[in-house]
């Protein structure tokens, strides 16, 4: 029977590197160790080109190739018949391999020297098994597959999107094992991602932001792919990007940063797009302190997750505008005086940005809606709205109408909740919610 | 025809070649795919002139062939632990059957290797079980270098070794 590329995926993952022999047009022979095998689909590999070495001079005059890569767990060694078709220098493989070569380039000291100028694409031809001894494969942690439709089930369960999304972590935890996760979700700008939910961390670091193309995360966004990196690196470590960003960015931007959520050394990191009908609304991000903790198993289950999550996403915001019934009118409230200082409420319309008594709340589109809802209470006596209504408000300026409204009244609400702010935000039905307000306030509008 | 310049190993690359490092082996046969396998020891004869590989005869058939048919080999020689890499090439390769003390030689060489992979996290149960080839299977490839490349990963890999040194 012939050997599946996907079925011996696990020995690309570079534990044992991999060896690749090439010939020259005279007939000699060469060898090179391979810092990199992409396991591209199940007809294709990927190497990766970091220097013109004896190995390129050799394909581009002959493109054939022999390739040894060896299961690391059972020593069953395998080599693969190669056919050099092409490179790339840009896209989502592209960008795939430079974020894992990253890893491995700092993981094995060659952090200043190994820099990705292409991914040679092969198609295998042939994979044998070499004859030799095997060692039995260790029972694995879990099984992936029941794994996946447990988490597959959790998630059916879900009754709203902050159900949804709290699922997802939950699930995370009790079916994967895995501890460290962020739930981020594309912004208006359609540039930028803002935390919506996380697991396993001090601070949760919801409505934290980063921009795509910035670390894992933001490559996965910006190249709509999965990015998944085995060690430590500097180059896409989330603290040393922020840091080095911050310096860059004026006053305000400052002043509005929250800290992004994620371990100081992240050893294993994978984050994956989340698309709904091919558009993408988000990136889920996981990841461990141990080394090559997720592989092109995990990578597999994840982005199956996230194909239901994107679906679920969606159907759940359409849902949490479903008609509004007539509401019954409550007469209008007055802010409670219960003699103390107001609370002060300040606006800045350069990006809606809102401070509650000096402290930062939140900006862009949930920072409008929060100065629309308190401006409704302050000066109309209103507590009661509906997505729907705000979905139109032209005060609120969505980007379109598509935008998921529902996603930024639960980051406010989570921000709201964070700062155990006099001002909350309760569910009162679909699509409904409620204001409630435990101070006086005062408006400022910069 | 006699070499008189003087060995490309140094006494340095020479011990470098026969310790507890990863050794692979490579050969074409003319219009046929490159060949490649792993061998299971090394030795160096006294003057330095002369590489001898130890391979099992099975797992590396192709490269056999490869040799037999056309005399070029190429030989890599990776310590996993600090990345340090040299690939030797030679155009007068023979097959040769083992020399007493070869199959010790095989047995010493995955004891050694594995006391280099088992502190990086490899078990030592599947070092032996890659390296392992019954003693009737051991053939030898004996070549002399014509060439050395340091291939330690960096702008300088592919670089020849100067000769002589």
């Amino acid at each position: 029977m012939r050997i599946k590329l996907e079925s011996i995926r696990n020995c690309l993952e570079g534990a044992v590197p991999g060896t690749i022999s090439t010939c020259a047009p005279d007939g000699t022979p060469n060898i090179a160790y391979l810092s990199q095998i992409q396991y591209v689909d199940g007809e294709h590999v990927a190497l990766s080109y970091q220097f013109f070495n004896t190995t390129r001079r050799n394909i581009l005059a002959s493109p054939y190739a022999r390739l040894a890569a060896i299961d690391p767990h059972t020593a069953a060694h395998y080599r693969l018949s190669l056919q050099y078709l092409r490179t790339e220098q840009s896209g989502p493989l592209f960008e795939s391999m430079k974020a894992k070569l990253a890893g491995i380039a700092s993981h094995t000291g060659m952090g200043d020297v190994f820099r990705l100028l292409g991914s040679d694409i092969y198609r295998v031809l042939d994979i044998e098994q070499v004859p030799g001894q095997t060692v039995p494969l260790p029972r694995p942690e879990r099984n992936l597959l029941a794994a996946l439709r447990a988490f597959s089930e959790d998630l059916c369960g879900a009754a709203d999107l902050d159900d949804l999304f709290a699922r997802v972590l939950t699930s995370l935890e009790r079916n994967l094992g895995i501890e460290n996760a962020m739930l981020l979700m594309v912004d208006e700008t359609g540039r930028r991602l803002y935390t919506i939910a996380s697991l396993g961390y001090s601070d949760s670091g919801v409505g934290s932001e980063i921009a795509f193309g910035e670390g894992v995360i933001g490559v996965a966004a910006r190249e709509r792919t999965p990015i998944r990196i085995s060690h430590f690196t500097s180059e896409y470590n989330y603290s040393c990007a922020i840091r080095d960003n911050l310096a860059l960015e004026g006053c305000l931007e400052l002043e509005t940063k929250i800290p992004l959520p994620g371990l100081a050394a992240s050893c294993s990191q994978l984050a994956v797009p989340i698309k709904a009908c091919d558009r993408l609304i988000g990136v889920l991000y996981v990841e461990s302190q141990q080394d090559m903790r997720f592989g092109y198993d995990d990578e597999d289950a994840l982005v199956t997750l996230a194909g239901q999550l994107g679906a679920g996403i969606r159907l759940l915001q359409q849902a949490a505008e479903a008609p509004i019934e007539a509401t019954t009118q409550v007469a209008p409230t007055r802010p409670p005086d219960n003699g103390g200082k107001p609370l002060a409420v300040r606006h800045y319309a350069e990006n809606d940005s809102v401070f509650l008594d000096g402290n930062y709340l939140i900006k862009g589109v949930a920072g409008a809606i929060f100065w629309t809802l308190i401006r409704d209470f302050v000066e109309l006596g209103r507590i009661d709205f509906n997505n729907r209504e705000l979905r139109l408000d032209r005060r609120i300026r969505l980007p379109d109408l598509s935008d998921n409204l529902e996603a930024r009244l639960i980051l406010l609400e989570r921000r709201l909740a964070e700062h155990a702010a006099p001002v909350r935000i309760e569910k009162t039905g679909r699509g409904r919610f409620r204001l409630k307000v435990t101070r006086a306030i005062e408006l400022f509008d910069a | 025809m006699l070499d008189e310049r003087s060995p490309i190993l140094d006494d340095a690359n020479a011990g470098f070649i026969c310790g507890g490092i990863s050794i692979n082996t490579a050969a074409c046969r003319p219009g046929g795919f490159p060949a490649l396998a792993r061998a299971v020891g090394c030795r160096v004869a006294p003057d330095r002139r002369a590489v001898t590989v130890l391979l099992g005869g099975t797992a590396a058939a192709d490269v056999i062939e490869g040799v037999r048919r056309s005399g070029a080999v190429a030989v890599v020689f990776s310590d996993p632990s600090t990345n340090r890499t040299l690939q030797l090439k030679g155009y007068d390769a023979l097959v040769l059957p083992p020399e007493p003390g070869d199959a010790a030689l095989a047995a010493r060489y995955r004891a050694a290797f594995s006391a280099t992979l088992v502190p990086l996290g490899f078990t030592d149960a599947v070092v032996q079980a890659l390296l392992a080839c019954p003693d009737d299977d051991l053939l030898t490839i004996r070549f002399s270098p014509t060439a050395a490349f340091s291939q330690t990963p960096g702008p300088q890999a592919g670089e020849p070794l100067v000769r002589g040194a």
